[in-house]
């Protein structure tokens, strides 16, 4: 028994003590995989003017660069985005299909804490998310303890996505005859 | 009890009353240094204690912070950018990131296009980030070096070949060996006062204050004895409250 309760302790100060920083998954494996192998050639958006004032409502800040690159085909757009959860960014892949929020990614985690945020029970409340009229997520996002900061950075980058790709077609409108 | 006994039990409280004092005295400043720093620490997030840092030039001095003395600095333009330990400047202005091995930078009409860490980092005449382009992003891995050709457009070196992007930085193509008319980025030197401003941000960006809170409050801030003399004032704190209660008790009789 005592024996048991050694392995034990001993496991639960292995798994605790497991750093949360990694890289999960490559961005262009992360592409391949939302794309089926057949990737479409990135395209970018600048945020500047209204666009710039828009994402620095959302974020708190102002984005990191003043373009973003993504890919798209149809309806559906990838995007490789990064927010500091604490101190370090977090890079995520987010896919939006028209308009609603398909998938949210961890690929790289480079804070010391946080990283349950990768995790498929908290990312997959993100599913078929969208924007509310206020420029919100349309539900409510359970938190981690221990991983606010981290939840704080996914949630924008979700509405960061979603606006990105409203802008993306809001421009085909604009172009189109 | 005698008047003979009662007056030796009343001297010896109050020469306990003295002491008691004394060591009150004593404890005092100790524990204002603790009590103030740890309402402090208890509002880290608030006051912003971690991401604020001392600028004190006495306090950076007292942690022995030095800056960097080997800077790898090229002129783009009329502008430095410059790498001092992960801090990437151009000019005054401190570019956002951490980054390493800078391998050059040039002008190309109003933007300033750099190789630093394996990337290519795209910036505006102000040292707004423009983009950040990593091996992920189609970037030749391993650039030794970069500059502009006879035309202006960019051109990079890797140990294996030459290599070109297009007006976007999305797609890069090989150059082939023509390299006619190519100009290198070299590393410039600073001229004094630019370098000591640097020197000067720098270490302005090392010490979080809060670290300084935490510091002062253990006594590690006062030294190596400076934890001893903080547990000494600690054990004064305990003897404090058990003399204080002692004579409380000793005067209710």
């Amino acid at each position: 028994m005592l024996k048991r309760l050694v392995v034990l302790l001993l496991l639960a100060s292995v798994y605790t003590g497991a750093p949360a920083r990694g890289t999960y998954q490559e961005p262009d494996t992360f592409l391949a995989e939302t794309f089926l192998n057949n990737t479409p050639e990135p395209a970018v958006i600048w945020l500047t003017g209204k666009r710039k004032d828009t994402v620095k409502q959302l974020l708190g800040h102002r984005y990191a660069s003043l373009r973003i690159r993504y890919w798209r085909r149809a309806q559906r757009s990838a995007w490789i985005l990064e927010e500091t959860g604490k101190d370090q960014p977090i890079t995520v892949g987010l896919v939006v299909n028209a308009g609603r929020l398909e998938k949210i990614k961890v690929l790289v985690f480079r804070e010391s804490r946080g990283e349950e945020v990768r995790h498929p029970f908290f990312t997959d409340q993100f599913k078929d998310a969208r924007l509310d009229d206020r420029g919100n997520l349309d539900r409510t996002i359970d938190g981690i303890s221990g991983a606010t900061l981290s939840v704080r950075a996914m949630k924008k980058l979700a509405r960061l996505a979603l606006y990105l790709d409203a802008e993306v077609r809001k421009q085909d409108v604009s172009s189109s005859p | 009890m005698s008047r003979h006994h009662r007056r030796k039990q009343r001297f010896k409280l109050r020469s306990f009353y003295v002491w008691h004092r004394y060591m009150g005295v004593g404890a005092a400043a100790f524990m204002l240094v603790i009590a103030v720093t740890g309402v402090l620490l208890n509002h880290t997030e608030g006051l912003q204690l971690d991401s604020r840092h001392v600028q004190s030039n006495w306090i950076l001095d007292w942690y022995g912070i030095q800056a960097p003395r080997d800077m790898n600095a090229f002129l783009a333009g009329d502008r430095h950018v410059t790498l001092m330990g992960e801090h990437l400047y151009l000019n005054r202005r401190e570019v956002s990131g951490n980054y390493r091995q800078l391998m050059g930078a040039v002008l190309k009409n109003d933007m300033f296009v750099v190789a630093v860490s394996d990337n290519i980092l795209l910036l505006t005449l102000r040292g707004e980030r423009i983009d950040r382009l990593r091996p992920g992003d189609g970037i030749p891995a391993g650039i030794l070096q970069i500059g502009t050709d006879a035309d202006g457009a960019i051109v990079v070196r890797t140990s294996l070949d030459h290599y070109q992007p297009d007006a976007d930085f999305l797609h890069w193509a090989r150059r082939g060996n023509d390299l006619t008319g190519v100009h290198w980025a070299t590393p410039s030197p600073l001229d004094p006062k630019l370098r000591s401003a640097l020197q000067h941000h720098f270490r302005g960006e090392v010490l979080p204050v809060e670290r300084v809170i935490l510091d002062l409050h253990s006594g590690r801030f006062f030294g190596r004895l400076g934890p001893w003399v903080f547990d000494a004032a600690a054990a004064l704190l305990i003897l404090l409250s058990l003399s204080g209660t002692w004579i409380w008790l000793k005067r209710r009789r």
